[in-house]
C-alpha cells in the first residue's frame, strides 16, 4: 500500500469534465443561436426590408393618385370645358398662369382641345419656366403623346410614369368633361410632376425609407429586366430591395429601390453575443459553485476518510473512529467504515485469543503426549528398581545357611542347600545388573523429559504478537474474572483517563495478567474480612530505560503485605494464600508475562491491613 | 520394525511409536532369562522349604510388537488368516507419521470381532464416546493413560482374557 496521493485526483477529473461539459453547452448554445436565432433575425430583417420597398412603391402610387385626383377636379369642370371648346381668354387670365402650377405642385400643365392644337401648356423645370417644346413628352413621334392627348370617351383617363427629356415624370391625363362628367370629350387635361431629387427627398421623409430610383436603361443597358421585384441584395450594411416599374406603355422603365440598414441583424448578433457571453459567465460561475460544492461535500470528506484510513493502517488501531457526521452517502460510507473496523477489531481480537488458546492447547497436548510417553518406561524402570531392592525378601538364604550349619541337617540336602545359596547370590547379582540397566533407562528417560521441557522452553520464548491496545477495553474484559456471587462486595473503580492510554502488548497475555491481579485483589479484600472493598485501576505516562511507558496501577484495600514479602512476592512458588486456596496463574507467571512484553511489574504496600498496589509498566503504543 | 517372541497362552499385539515404551512392554510381558532364573530358584525353594511355586500362577504372553498402525493391522490380519488370532491388541493413539491408533483399532475390529482392544496413550483429543462409536463394542474396548505400570497392565490383560 502507498500513501501517495491519487495519480489523477477526483477534483481534477471532475473539474475537467465540468469544463468540457460547460464548453459543450456553450458551443451548443452558440450553434443554436447562430443556426436558429440569427436566421430568425435575418428573416425579420428581410421582411422589414421588403415592407420598406412596398412603402416606397406605395408612396409613388400615392403621388400618382393625388395627381389623378387633382387632374380630375380640373378636367370635370364646365369652365375648363368651355375653354377647351371656345378658348376664351378670360379663363386663361383667371385660372392659368405660373402660380397655378406652383400652387398645385405641378411641373407641367397642358390643355389639348379635341379639335386641334394645344390651347395652353406650361413647363417648369427646377422652378424655372422652360420652353414646352423642350419636353419630348407630347411630340408627335412619342408613342405616349397620343395616349395622353387623345380621349375617345370619358373613361379613358390615364395616370402613369413616362420618360421625358428631363427625367421620369408621373403624368395624369384626363378627358375634359362638364361638371357632371358628361361629354362629349372636349379635350385632354394633362398634369405632370417630375420624379426629381426634391420629390425623392420628400418621399423619403414621408415614408422614412431610404428609397431611390434610376432608369432601367441606366441600370442595365440591355434592358432585359422583367417588371416586378428583383432578387434581394444583401451587403454588410444594407438589405437592398428593387422593383422594376413599368411606364405608361407597359415597358420596364423605372427601377425603384429601398435600402434597409441591417440594424435587426446587428441587434440580433449583439443579442446572441450577449447571450453567449452571459451563458459562458453563468457556466463558469456554475462550475465554480459546483467545484466548491463538490470539494466541500465530496472531495474533502473523501480526503479525510483516506487520511483516516492511512492513520489506522499506520497505527493498527482499529478502535480509532472517524466520527464523520454527515447524512449523505459519504457520511454513510464513513459510518460503515467505522462499523467495519469495529467488527474487524473484534474479530481480530477473538481470532488472536482463539489462535493463542488453540496454539496453547496443541502445544500442551503434544507436551503431555511426549512426557507421558517418556514417563512410562521411567515409571516401569523405577518399579523394577524398587523390586530389585526387595529381591532378598523372596530368598531364604539365611534359612539355607542355618540348615547347612545345623547338626541335624539332612545330608541328602546339603548339596541342594549349597546350590540354593549359590543360586540366590546369582539371583541377587542378576537383579543388581538389571537394576543398573533399569537405572540407565530411568536416567535416559529423565533426560528425555528434560529435553522435551527444553524444547518447550524454546517455544515459550517465541514472543506472542503484540498489538496496540486501549487499556480500558482490556480491563473491561478482565473485570469478568471477579466472581459475581461472593460474600464480599467489591467495587471496581476504573479511572476514565484509562481510555486515552494505548500500550503495545499481547492482548491475551495482558488480559490474563490483569485478570490475575484483579482476582488476587478480590481475594485479598475477602481475606481482610471487612465485607466490602474497592479495586481501583488507574494509569499514567512515564519513562523507563529511556522508553515511553504506560504505568498501570491495580490497587486494593485488602490485606496488603509487609516489607519482607515485597521482595519475594514474585518468586516462583510464593503465595500468601492459605494452603489449597491458590488459584490463577500466579504472580510469578505474571512477572514473566509482563517481562516478555517488554514491561516490568512491581508491588507496594504500607503493610498488613493497608491494602496493596501492583504497578504494571508496558511500552506505550507508537503512532496511535 | 517388528519383533516376535514365541511362547504360549496369551497372544498380545502391541503398537507404539516410542521404542523405549516398546522395550518397557517387552520387559513386562515377555519371559526373560531373569524370570526363568527366578522360576528355577522358586522351584528349588519350594523343594527345600515346601513353599508355593509362584511361577505356576503367572500368566504367559506371546508378544508381537510394532511401531505403526498400518503394521498392526497387517499383523492382526495375518494372525487371523492363519487361525491364530491375537487375544489382545494394545495400541498407542498417536503414532505419527502413519494412521492413528483409533483408526488402526477400527480396522482391526473389522478383521477380528472378538479381540480385546486396549488404547494406551499419553494424550488423546478423541473423546471416549467417539472411541466407543468407532471401535465397538464397549465391553471389548479398554482405555489407559500413560504413564502406567506395565506389570499392572499385564495383570489386567491377563484378567481380560481369563474373564472370557
Amino acid at each position: 500500500m502507498s500513501n501517495a496521493r491519487a495519480v489523477r485526483s477526483l477534483q481534477r477529473k471532475v473539474s475537467v469534465r465540468l469544463a468540457l461539459a460547460m464548453a459543450a453547452f456553450i458551443a451548443g448554445v452558440f450553434a443554436i443561436m447562430r443556426g436558429v436565432i440569427t436566421p430568425a433575425f435575418e428573416e425579420l430583417e428581410l421582411t422589414g426590408a421588403h415592407a420598406d420597398l412596398v412603402r416606397a412603391e406605395q408612396s409613388i402610387q400615392a403621388e400618382m393618385l393625388n395627381l389623378q385626383r387633382v387632374s380630375l377636379d380640373w378636367s370635370s369642370w364646365d369652365d375648363m370645358y368651355e375653354y377647351a371648346v371656345e378658348r376664351n381668354p378670360e379663363f386663361v387670365s383667371s385660372n392659368l398662369d405660373r402660380s397655378t402650377l406652383i400652387n398645385l405642385g405641378l411641373d407641367m400643365l397642358a390643355i389639348h382641345p379635341a379639335d386641334g392644337e394645344p390651347a395652353w401648356q406650361e413647363l417648369m423645370v427646377g422652378g424655372e419656366q422652360q420652353p414646352f417644346e423642350s419636353l419630348q413628352l407630347l411630340r408627335p413621334e412619342n408613342p405616349v403623346a397620343e395616349i395622353l392627348t387623345q380621349h375617345a370617351s370619358p373613361e379613358t383617363g390615364r395616370v402613369g410614369i413616362v420618360d421625358t427629356g428631363y427625367g421620369p415624370m408621373i403624368v395624369s391625363s384626363q378627358p375634359i368633361l362638364r361638371n357632371d362628367d358628361s361629354g362629349p370629350v372636349a379635350g385632354a387635361l394633362i398634369m405632370a410632376q417630375f420624379l426629381d431629387d426634391a420629390r425623392l427627398d420628400s418621399l423619403r421623409e414621408r415614408t422614412e425609407v431610404d428609397m431611390g430610383w434610376q432608369l432601367v436603361e441606366d441600370f442595365t443597358p440591355s434592358g432585359d429586366l422583367g417588371i416586378g421585384e428583383l432578387p434581394v441584395q444583401i451587403s454588410d450594411e444594407f438589405v437592398t430591395n428593387c422593383l422594376v416599374m413599368a411606364d405608361m406603355l407597359g415597358n420596364p422603365y423605372l427601377l425603384l429601390s429601398s435600402n434597409t440598414p441591417r440594424d435587426v441583424t446587428w441587434l440580433g448578433q449583439q443579442a446572441v453575443g450577449a447571450a453567449v457571453i452571459f451563458l459562458a459567465a453563468a457556466g463558469v460561475l456554475l462550475m465554480i459553485v459546483l467545484w466548491w460544492f463538490m470539494k466541500g461535500t465530496i472531495i474533502k470528506p473523501i480526503e479525510e476518510l483516506t487520511a483516516h484510513m492511512d492513520k489506522v493502517r499506520k497505527s493498527g488501531d482499529l478502535t480509532d473512529k472517524l466520527d464523520f457526521h454527515s447524512d449523505d452517502e459519504i457520511g454513510l460510507l464513513a459510518a460503515r467504515y467505522d462499523a467495519l473496523n469495529s467488527e474487524v477489531h473484534e474479530t481480530r481480537a477473538a481470532l488472536l485469543h482463539q489462535s493463542f488458546k488453540a496454539g496453547k492447547a496443541d502445544t500442551a497436548a503434544e507436551v503431555l503426549h511426549n512426557i507421558r510417553n517418556a514417563m512410562t518406561p521411567l515409571i516401569n524402570g523405577l518399579d523394577r528398581i524398587g523390586k530389585a531392592f526387595r529381591v532378598t525378601e523372596g530368598l531364604h538364604v539365611k534359612k539355607a545357611v542355618d540348615e547347612l550349619l545345623s547338626p541335624e541337617r539332612d545330608p541328602r540336602k546339603t548339596d541342594k542347600f549349597g546350590e540354593y545359596i549359590e543360586a540366590s547370590f546369582g539371583r541377587i547379582a542378576t537383579v543388581h545388573d538389571e537394576a543398573i540397566e533399569d537405572l540407565n533407562v530411568v536416567t535416559a528417560q529423565a533426560k528425555q523429559v528434560e529435553g522435551i521441557l527444553a524444547d518447550q522452553e524454546k517455544f515459550t520464548s517465541v514472543v506472542p504478537i503484540a498489538e496496540n491496545l486501549v487499556i480500558d477495553e482490556v480491563i473491561e474484559e478482565a473485570v469478568h474474572v471477579i466472581p459475581k456471587e461472593s460474600d464480599t462486595e467489591v467495587e471496581v473503580d476504573v479511572d476514565e483517563s484509562l481510555a486515552k492510554f494505548r500500550v503495545c502488548a499481547h492482548r491475551v497475555g495482558l488480559l490474563q495478567v490483569l485478570g490475575n491481579l484483579m482476582l488476587n485483589a478480590h481475594e485479598s479484600i475477602q481475606r481482610a474480612g471487612r465485607g466490602s472493598g474497592t479495586i481501583a485501576l488507574s494509569a499514567s505516562e512515564t519513562v523507563f530505560d529511556d522508553a515511553d511507558m504506560v504505568q498501570l496501577t491495580v490497587s486494593d484495600n485488602g490485606t496488603g503485605f509487609e516489607e519482607d514479602v515485597r521482595n519475594k512476592i514474585f518468586q516462583r512458588g510464593f503465595t500468601s494464600k492459605a494452603q489449597g486456596e491458590t488459584t490463577g496463574l500466579g504472580l510469578h507467571w505474571c512477572a514473566n508475562a509482563v517481562a516478555s512484553m517488554g514491561g516490568r511489574i512491581f508491588a507496594d504496600s504500607q503493610g498488613e491491613g493497608h491494602g496493596a498496589e501492583f504497578h504494571v509498566l508496558l511500552p506505550a503504543a507508537q503512532g496511535g | 520394525m517388528c519383533a516376535q517372541h514365541h511362547d504360549q497362552n496369551i497372544r498380545v499385539l502391541i503398537a507404539d511409536d516410542d521404542e523405549h515404551v516398546l522395550e518397557a512392554y517387552r520387559e513386562a510381558f515377555s519371559d526373560t532369562e531373569s524370570t526363568q532364573e527366578m522360576r528355577a530358584l522358586d522351584a528349588l525353594a519350594a523343594e527345600l522349604f515346601e513353599s508355593d511355586d509362584i511361577a505356576e500362577n503367572e500368566p504367559h504372553f506371546d508378544v508381537v510388537a510394532c511401531s505403526q498402525g498400518d503394521d498392526a493391522i497387517s499383523l492382526a490380519k495375518k494372525a487371523t488368516d492363519e487361525g491364530n488370532p491375537f487375544d489382545v491388541v494394545i495400541l498407542d493413539v498417536r503414532m505419527p507419521p502413519g494412521i492413528d491408533g483409533v483408526e488402526a483399532g477400527r480396522q482391526i475390529r473389522k478383521i477380528d470381532g472378538d479381540v480385546e482392544i486396549v488404547f494406551v496413550t499419553g494424550y488423546s483429543d478423541v473423546p471416549l464416546e467417539e472411541l466407543h462409536r468407532r471401535v465397538p463394542p464397549p465391553m471389548k474396548l479398554h482405555y489407559f493413560n500413560k504413564p502406567l505400570s506395565f506389570e499392572k497392565l499385564a495383570e489386567d490383560v491377563a484378567s481380560m482374557v481369563r474373564s472370557n
